[in-house]
């Protein structure tokens, strides 16, 4: 009986530890990201008052300015809204056209060197944006397609094709290829087969590549930073810099404009959360 | 017989041609450079060979050495705990009867900021005057201001913590997706056979979930370099090159001082880098795999 | 008029040779099964058929057409596969029309040709449910219905049965054999399964390692099995065989020295000192007055019985002769105890002497 006693406590104590961690973590993650929204209504005096102020009260104001177009500070917030959905959206779809055809290559055809061909279009994912930015900065330059829309979509397509490729070919993987046979015998062409069957089984699949692709461009800042100069091509990553002068930070804008960027990204992220760890496990795991 | 060009050559010709113009010429050009002088503010110099002089200087370069091994202890730390941390959350998460969507949909919070925007949410909350933690320490009555930017030991701190923040969902999220897919009976049967929770962990479970870490771990190995992102907004390398990494260090050669030859030089040392843990994870995920009997 | 006809086929997988040169003429509206242990090349027969894979060597032709290099499209042929394949987004409605759609028929044609289909396999409650909501047996059903509705030349069926539990296997087995009687298409059905090739099919090809053993009716493949092989592939219990050497008097001296008489078909054609196997059915060896009747030449045997499996109308006795577990059947049993010893007897005529060495049949010509 005292035994029973004694494995009674010791699991009620590990289920009070249990949710104290548990409540810690979600704290943990949850907090900063709460902050910024919150931050974003509250006016700039009571975010740098002294001693911190805790119940907050609530403005507009920043968002007012932020939409209001060049306000105070001038941040053109609408056209790097413009500019990251234009560039996104389109790299998303290059690359996951780009990326599905790869994939489906790596799930359905045997050839020699497969994994070493899998395993090098990887590197080229590997190497840091950085890195890559200088020669690119020197090379688009040359090419006159520095700042402008079009190079951009163009690195983020090619930035975004060896996951993409990782992904689908994981969702391929995963559709009996009697499925592309039977489509076939009943008189499909191989093209007809993959949009009429595969495809649309895929779709899922296909949709979370694309949401991975599009926040990867939407996300991005390293090579964003140094290929685009002005206002006509400057994405929000980058946008987000103009808040900050010499030694002042618009703090409260800079939430603002933090808000509008997570926004989309959240939406779609929620939209697709089952596929996307379906995605990622299947591509890895069913190698 | 006619020979065709193979059809898994054309699928995979457009992610060949597009890769090959934006990254692989890119890279070769960088190759090239990294053996010149070559000063933006001085296109001439881009025709001069001076061997390996410029990785040479790197290499007698303390600023280099010191950011190089900074790098490399920053990623170190940052991996362990973030496997640590997420494999200790997947656990938790595992664990809860209730709420348990909710709960993963909020760990993949993180995994939706870009990191700039990581870099400067905690740049404003560690920020020593008005940021949230110091406001937090204050209001509890401790009257000095930690300035978490500025001293160096903390500022690492401080960046280390958001990019373990960013981060460590994705562990998470892979390993809880092992934890789901794993077979119950080897654990029914253990725990039959008189095994410890720790034992079974440690034998059944832990084995088990090693293909889903490797995973994780070659997914963020893709993708090392965006600590960049966080320290250049966050510290931007200092106080006094204090936090200074491979990444700002090369950032700031080409870009401030325009010595690109000698910030290609970094650069291909940090895509070595990168490729050397890409590769590592890679095998090390192949290995797990063949060891679970998952496929070739 | 739809008669398959292959002849010299040839499969290569690079260096791997799976199917060595196949001989096969099908007849219009034969029911075909192609048997064999995994492995032995019948899918792979079957999908060179289909226009899945590439033919290495050798002519495919169809109703008098080669079709070496068409797709499998213009060879109007329809496929069931072992795991349905089934289009999983779309319903059964859908996935039985999918084929006249993507010929272009008019709406009211396919409409008639899907409920026409249905109502042949009894699909009419299910058609607007997706792939996921039907049991096993109701997506074979599909599957079937999915290949009748175009009318197609030929049929394959590659193991359509073999992820059904047993019962519905022997149900779903009855209704392909009267699909086949009421619509009468040629049929090429793949199975490993002996009982299923047995009770399915007009003719039945037996498999090895990509080669052809035996092509015959299902009762010339029990009755006359041309090797070792097919006799102890084809027919359950498998056909007992005890090693042995003809003897002068033209008996088989088995390794413990009990002597058994040849059956009298080839007893001119074996050699004294030859290394033989005695082959014969549990059917044809039963204990005195419980099976084997007296008539014609019989041989009678002393078993010790070391195990019994009653099965109601029979029972199937286990002993060991010559250091070989042997099984034979009781008909109209009564108990029987283990260690019992009872004296049994052998139908001759239907015994069979194979070579030791090649395996084959010896048989007067
Ligand atoms: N795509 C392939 N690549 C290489 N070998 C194959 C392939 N498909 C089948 N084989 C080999 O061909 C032989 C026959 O296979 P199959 O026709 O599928 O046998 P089964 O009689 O069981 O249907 C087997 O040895 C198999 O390993
Ligand atoms: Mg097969």
């Amino acid at each position: 009986m005292d035994r029973n006693q004694a494995h009674r406590n010791r699991r009620r104590m590990l289920k009070g530890l249990h949710f104290v961690g548990l409540f810690l973590v979600m704290s943990i993650i949850c907090i900063p990201g709460l902050w910024i929204i919150l931050n974003s209504f509250r006016p700039t005096v009571e975010i740098m008052a002294k001693p911190p102020v805790w119940n907050p009260s609530f403005t507009l104001d920043h968002y007012r300015a932020m939409f209001g177009g060049a306000g105070q500070g001038g941040v053109p917030v609408f056209s790097y809204l413009w500019n990251s959905i234009v560039i996104s959206v389109t790299s998303t779809g290059i690359a996951v056209l780009i990326g599905m055809s790869g994939g489906y290559a790596f799930a359905r055809y045997k050839f020699s060197g497969k994994s070493g061909y899998f395993v090098g279009l990887m590197l080229f994912r590997a190497v840091p944006g950085v890195a890559l930015s200088l020669p690119l900065f020197i090379v688009f330059a040359k090419v006159g397609i520095i700042d402008t829309h079009f190079g951009l979509i163009l690195v983020y397509v090619a930035m975004n094709v060896p996951f993409t490729i990782w992904l689908t070919d994981g969702f391929f993987r995963q559709i009996p290829k009697e499925l592309h046979e039977a489509a076939e015998i009943d008189g499909c062409t191989r093209w007809q087969a993959f949009w009429k069957v595969e495809f649309p089984v895929a779709r899922s699949g296909v949709a979370s590549a694309a949401i991975f692709a599009f926040l990867t461009s939407w996300n991005e800042f390293a090579l964003a930073s140094q290929l685009t100069r002005s206002v006509g091509s400057k994405t929000m990553p980058v946008g987000l810099l103009d808040f900050t002068a010499e030694f002042t930070i618009n703090w409260g804008g800079m939430c603002a404009l933090a808000v509008l960027m997570i926004l989309p990204a959240l939406i779609l992220t929620f939209i697709v959360q089952k596929h996307l760890i379906a995605g990622l496990t299947f591509g890895g795991v069913k190698g | 017989m006619r020979r065709r060009i193979p059809e898994w050559f054309v699928l995979l010709m457009p992610a060949f041609i597009v890769i090959a113009a934006v990254v692989l010429i890119p890279l070769i050009f960088s190759l090239y450079s990294s053996f010149t002088p070559y000063k933006l503010t001085r296109p001439s110099t881009l025709w001069t060979w001076i061997g390996e002089r410029n990785y040479e200087r790197i290499l007698t370069d303390w600023k280099f050495w010191a950011a190089f091994g900074r790098t490399i202890l920053f990623l170190t730390i940052a991996l362990n705990l973030e496997l640590i941390f997420g494999l200790g959350i997947a656990l938790m998460v595992n664990k809860v009867t209730w709420g348990q969507r909710t709960l993963r949909t909020v760990l993949m919070f993180p995994m939706m900021f870009s990191p700039i925007l990581v870099g400067f949410q905690f740049k404003f909350i560690f920020n020593d005057n008005v940021g949230l933690v110091n406001n937090v320490l204050q209001s509890l009555g401790s009257d000095a201001a930690l300035p978490w930017l500025v001293d160096g030991k903390l500022a690492m701190f401080s960046i280390l913590f958001a990019e373990i923040w960013m981060s460590t969902s994705v562990f998470a999220i892979l390993i809880l997706a092992g934890l789901f897919a794993m077979p119950r009976d080897p654990l029914e049967a253990a725990k039959v056979d008189g095994c410890t929770p720790w034992q079974s962990f440690r034998h059944i479970t832990l084995p088990f979930l090693m293909p889903f870490i490797y995973i994780a771990m070659t997914i963020r190995s893709l993708d090392v370099a965006r600590a960049y992102d966080i320290v250049q907004i966050m510290t931007g390398g200092g106080p006094a090159r204090r936090t200074e990494l491979l990444w700002t260090l090369m950032s700031r050669t080409g870009y401030v001082d325009a010595k690109m030859g000698l910030a290609n030089a970094m650069g291909y040392v940090s895509i070595l880098l990168s490729i050397a843990f890409t590769i590592y994870f890679f095998r090390k995920l192949s290995a797990a795999r063949a060891e679970l009997g998952m496929g070739a | 008029m739809t008669e398959v006809t292959l002849s010299n086929v040839i499969k290569r997988y690079g260096e791997h040779q799976a199917v060595h040169g196949i001989d096969l003429e099908i007849r219009d509206g034969e029911f075909v099964v192609l048997v064999g242990p995994s492995g032995c090349g019948k899918s792979t027969t079957l999908r060179m058929i289909a226009g899945l894979e590439d033919i290495s060597g050798g002519e495919v032709s169809i109703g008098g057409r080669v079709v070496n290099d068409l797709p499998p499209r213009e060879r109007n042929i329809s496929m069931v596969f072992q795991n349905y394949a089934l289009y999983p987004h779309m319903c059964v409605r859908e996935n039985l029309g999918f084929s006249l759609h993507i010929a272009k028929r008019p709406e009211s044609e396919i409409t008639s040709a899907v409920n026409e289909a249905a109502a042949i396999l009894g699909l009419e409650e299910l058609m607007d449910r997706k792939p996921a909501a039907l049991s096993g047996g109701q997506r074979q059903r599909v599957a079937m219905g999915r290949a009748i509705v175009r009318h197609p030349d030929v049929f394959l069926f590659d193991e359509p049965l073999s992820n059904l539990d047993a019962k519905l296997r022997t149900q779903m087995r009855v209704e392909i054999k009267k699909l086949h009687q009421k619509v009468g298409n040629t049929i090429i059905y793949v199975t490993h399964d002996q009982v299923e090739a047995m009770t399915l099919a007009d003719r039945i090809v037996l498999m090895r390692d990509g080669h052809i053993v035996q092509v015959g009716t299902p009762l010339e493949l029990f009755n006359a099995p041309v090797n070792t092989f097919v006799a102890t592939f084809i027919g359950s219990p498998p056909m007992n065989l005890l090693d042995g050497v003809v003897t002068e008097n033209r008996t088989v001296r088995l390794i413990d020295g009990q002597e058994l008489p040849i059956p009298s078909s080839p007893r001119e054609s074996v050699q004294p000192g030859q290394k033989v196997k005695y082959g014969f059915r549990a059917d044809n060896l039963s204990p005195v007055g419980h099976g084997v009747s007296d008539e014609g030449e019989t041989a009678d045997i002393a078993l010790r019985i070391d195990l019994s499996e009653p099965l109601g109308t029979e029972t199937l006795l286990f002993a060991t002769l010559a250091s070989t577990e042997i099984q034979c059947k009781m008909l109209n049993p009564r108990p029987v105890t283990s260690g019992e010893t009872m004296t049994c007897r052998l139908a001759l005529e239907k015994a069979h002497i194979f070579d030791a060495q090649t395996t084959q049949v010896i048989r007067s010509n």
